[in-house]
């Protein structure tokens, strides 16, 4: 467990990299627009714009409330069941143009969400290094609280040496950060600068709670797969379904061999490392409170509704933005992988669009029908919604509640799917779906195929496997996957809409949880692909792109659940109208 | 240049056919070959000024997903299922030198798929609807397609009237002239394409697109109404005719 000392020293390093990047970027006498979203067309996205000046970062706030030990004595609640309520009241509040307010509410959320889940007694500690190895980047990556640092750490690294002359490190650790910087740009558009101090001590936190735990680092946990992997591959078969088998067992030994740490260092230590980030998350929203003046004068549009397309439209428009300027400036950028544009050419944003309008229509159909109906039947109809909601609210999509030991490749997951989509008639989506699975499975195969076996012809192929390529397929396999489930629940929404059968919100739910799962898993695997590429690379290089991985499957798992609490107003109309045909015959 | 974009949109479905193809046995395109195809992919130029929203409407079986898939695929689909709700298609295109990406809603002709399609009319810039000039009876419900298109998207949306499968001259069931007169009574464009030939399909969506940009620079088409179907993108270059728009119109979701 040494090296994940490393990885704990280096952690600060990369903070205080982004600290020393703040102040070199000038603030350029350009005003800082206060209108969010309000970006006008000539507005350059380079290093210049207005909203990224990080004037006056305060270093001090980075280890603040950081340390995990002082976290217990920190615990103000405030900000989870504020966003319980907020998330009860049925409309989620998104909103693309207030990215800072969304940032800490919804971590709080989720932080909240989580802590309940873990504070259950009847949660099986031998998960919890799940939770800490894959969840805590979940947790960093909600919303993306942390790339406003990144950004800066790339756009220094584009003032000091514009074009990277060699694709050796520089350019490596720029297509990690500029993906992240890209989302950064864009969700945390309107920040100021406090917003980058308080992500970076939101990181150290969670990078501290995780050495506190003794668990390894994203590097070392993706090592430890890849050197099981090659155990159990050493098996003479090695055919490509053998390997991914080999692969998935690997995975399974990392979390056994996790599991007694754990279970010596206990429940109370993760609970308060969880009870740090619900602290630092009121505290962001604190310290933005105080360091900019904006925010009090968008407060007032702060519930004003958005939708989740509307967030991933705008980053991916950022991204779309920051392409076209790379190309300009620098050939060298062209294996950055953009999650959200990828995701759009995937057709993700559209079928997203499409499904959000039809929930959103049953939404208000429902509340109309509520508002006709009155006395006894009103409370009825309240009740049966009542237990669709509560079906909805219920469900817990965390990896922990599944059982490990189970095996998983492409063509299980497509037999779960079949399962789970038993009857619905929608094998046409959920076609494409288990095909891009398995195009993943097998690319990732290909990926981690050890070397001798790349004989003659392939040499080529496998040099090219760098870090980034490899990085790129994950990013590129995540969007696509993510794409297709949006995808498929917008089909369900559309057959459950038209056909009078009656679809139950049990087999949807247990559909997102095989679909988070599998993103999980995929993920894994990917970064463990990385590990093996990144061999000779630093921990610098691969330690980002390894976290961005994790960061994109985070972010991934993220949309599909909403997009399936979309799918509520829709099977509660589907309810009503079932109803109505039943009682007119 | 713009050349050079067809090619690129081409190809990015092309690509994504092949790994659809291939995912199975992995023994065809090496890795490699797909990895170099999605850094391809990624770099790909996305500099487009505008996102117009488009409809595709029209009873079933006129044949409006093989115009999509004529039109950004720039093939002929031969044994077209049939659509589940919608289904999505882009490409970008040149417009009075202005790159404008479309954003194409292929709606289901199914009449058990009416309720649900009418949903997605809302905030489109543009509608094509589509008739089969070989079945009449196509043609005679453009009358009930033209009253939800009218009623469901914004008075400033652009409706281009096509008769699909102009390959299919001997089986003709609807005159072109009959036609050219219903567009011309209400207010409508109005084309013969086939989706099969390729033939008059580019015209179809770049004729409504020209329109929709006419209306923008002549400013009927307010682009700051949530509803105008376009979204103008603020990064791309730009004259500065449009400054005033500083805030880009989000496409039908702003609520």
């Amino acid at each position: 467990m040494s090296d994940s000392e490393t990885t704990a020293a280096e952690a600060p390093q990369v903070a205080a990299e982004a600290q020393d990047a703040a102040p070199t970027e000038t603030p350029g006498g350009s005003s800082p627009t206060e209108t969010p979203g309000g970006s006008s067309p000539t507005e350059t996205p380079g290093g210049s714009s207005p909203t990224e000046t990080p004037g006056g970062s305060s270093p001090t706030e980075t280890p603040g409330g950081s340390s995990p030990t002082e976290t217990p004595a920190a615990p103000p609640r405030a900000p989870g069941p504020r966003s319980r309520g907020s998330a009860q009241s049925g409309s989620r509040h998104r909103d693309a143009r207030r990215p800072r307010h969304r940032r800490p509410r919804l971590l709080a959320h989720r932080d909240a969400r989580r802590l309940l889940a873990h504070r259950d007694a009847r949660r099986p500690l031998a998960h919890a290094p799940e939770v800490s190895t894959d969840v805590a980047p979940t947790r960093r990556a909600r919303r993306r609280p942390e790339p406003k640092p990144a950004a800066e750490v790339k756009e220094t690294q584009e003032v000091e040496e514009p074009p990277p002359k060699t694709p050796s490190e520089s350019t490596v650790s720029q297509a990690g950060w500029g993906y992240w910087g890209s989302w950064g740009k864009s969700i945390l558009s309107t920040a100021t600068s406090t917003v980058a101090t308080v992500g970076q001590g939101l990181s150290h936190v969670i990078e501290k709670a995780e050495t506190s735990l003794g668990i390894p680092s994203p590097t070392e946990l993706s090592a430890q797969v890849e050197e099981e992997e090659k155990q159990q591959a050493s098996s003479p078969e090695g055919d490509a379904s053998s390997e991914t088998d080999g692969a998935v067992g690997g995975a399974m030994g990392m979390f056994s061999s996790l599991t007694s740490v754990v279970q010596s260092t206990g429940k109370t230590m993760i609970s308060g490392g969880l009870d740090a980030l619900e602290f630092i998350g009121k505290k962001t929203m604190d310290v933005i409170a105080e360091g900019d003046p904006g925010f009090k004068k968008t407060k007032g549009l702060r519930f004003h509704n958005s939708t989740l397309s509307q967030v991933l439209r705008e980053a991916k428009e950022q991204e779309e933005l920051q392409t076209a300027e790379g190309e300009a400036s620098d050939s060298e950028k062209k294996v950055v992988a953009h999650y959200g544009m990828l995701f759009d050419e995937f057709q993700g944003l559209s079928h997203l669009e499409a499904l959000e309008i039809l929930s959103r229509e049953s939404e208000s159909k429902v509340k109309s029908v509520l508002t006709t109906l009155s006395g006894e039947e009103r409370l009825q109809l309240r009740k049966e919604l009542e237990s669709i909601r509560e079906s909805f609210s219920l469900v817990e999509f965390d990896d922990e509640d599944v059982d490990e030991q189970k095996d998983e490749d492409g063509s299980e997951f497509e037999e779960e799917l079949t399962k789970a989509l038993d009857g619905l008639s929608v094998s046409t989506t959920a076609g494409k779906l288990s095909k891009a699975c398995k195009s993943a499975s097998s690319l990732i195969s290909e990926m981690s195929r050890p070397e001798e076996e790349a004989e003659a012809g392939e040499e080529l192929v496998k040099k090219t496997a760098s870090v980034e390529e490899v990085h790129a397929a994950a990013i590129r396999s995540l969007a696509e996957l993510t794409a297709r489930s949006i995808e498929l629940f917008h089909k369900l929404a559309e057959m459950i809409l038209f056909s009078s059968g009656s679809t139950e919100a049990g087999v949807l739910s247990q559909l997102t949880v095989v679909l988070c799962r599998e993103i999980s898993l995929l993920s894994k695997k990917f970064t463990s692909c990385l590990t093996t590429a990144g061999s000779n690379e630093k921990r610098d290089v691969l330690n980002p792109l390894i976290t961005g991985v994790f960061l994109e499957a985070s972010n991934s798992a993220s949309y599909i659940q909403d997009a399936f609490q979309l799918l509520r107003p829709i099977l509660e109309i589907s309810h009503i109208q079932r109803t109505a045909d039943s009682a007119e015959q | 240049m713009g050349r050079q974009k067809e090619d690129t949109v081409r190809q990015q479905g092309e690509t994504e056919r092949g790994h659809s193809e291939t995912e199975g046995g992995h023994s065809e395109t090496t890795w490699g070959d797909r990895m170099r195809t999605n850094i391809k992919m990624t770099a790909a130029p996305y500099n487009y000024s505008y996102i117009f929203k488009y409809i595709i409407i029209g009873d079933m079986g006129v044949g409006k997903s093989c115009l999509l898939h004529q039109f950004t695929e720039k093939k002929f689909m031969a044994d077209c299922p049939h659509t589940i709700g919608v289904e999505f298609g882009t490409r970008i295109m040149e417009v009075h030198g202005q790159k404008v990406k479309l954003q194409i809603w292929d709606t289901a002709g199914q009449e058990r798929f009416r309720a649900v399609t009418r949903s997605y009319y809302r905030g489109a810039a543009g509608a094509l609807m589509v008739y089969d000039i070989t079945r009449r009876s196509t043609y005679n419900h453009l009358s009930s397609w033209l009253t939800d298109a009218r009623n469901l998207t914004n008075p400033n949306t652009v409706i281009i009237l096509i008769g699909n499968k102009a390959d299919l001259e001997a089986q003709r069931d609807v005159t072109y002239e009959e036609a050219k007169q219903f567009a011309e009574e209400n207010g409508l464009l109005f084309l013969e394409a086939s989706a099969k030939t390729g033939e008059n399909v580019e015209e179809a969506f770049l004729e409504a697109a020209k329109r929709i940009y006419q209306n923008i620079q002549d400013g009927s088409l307010d682009l700051n109404a949530a509803e105008s179907g376009v979204q103008h993108k603020p990064s791309a270059p730009q004259g500065g005719r449009l400054n005033a728009d500083s805030q880009p119109a989000k496409e039908g979701c702003s609520c």
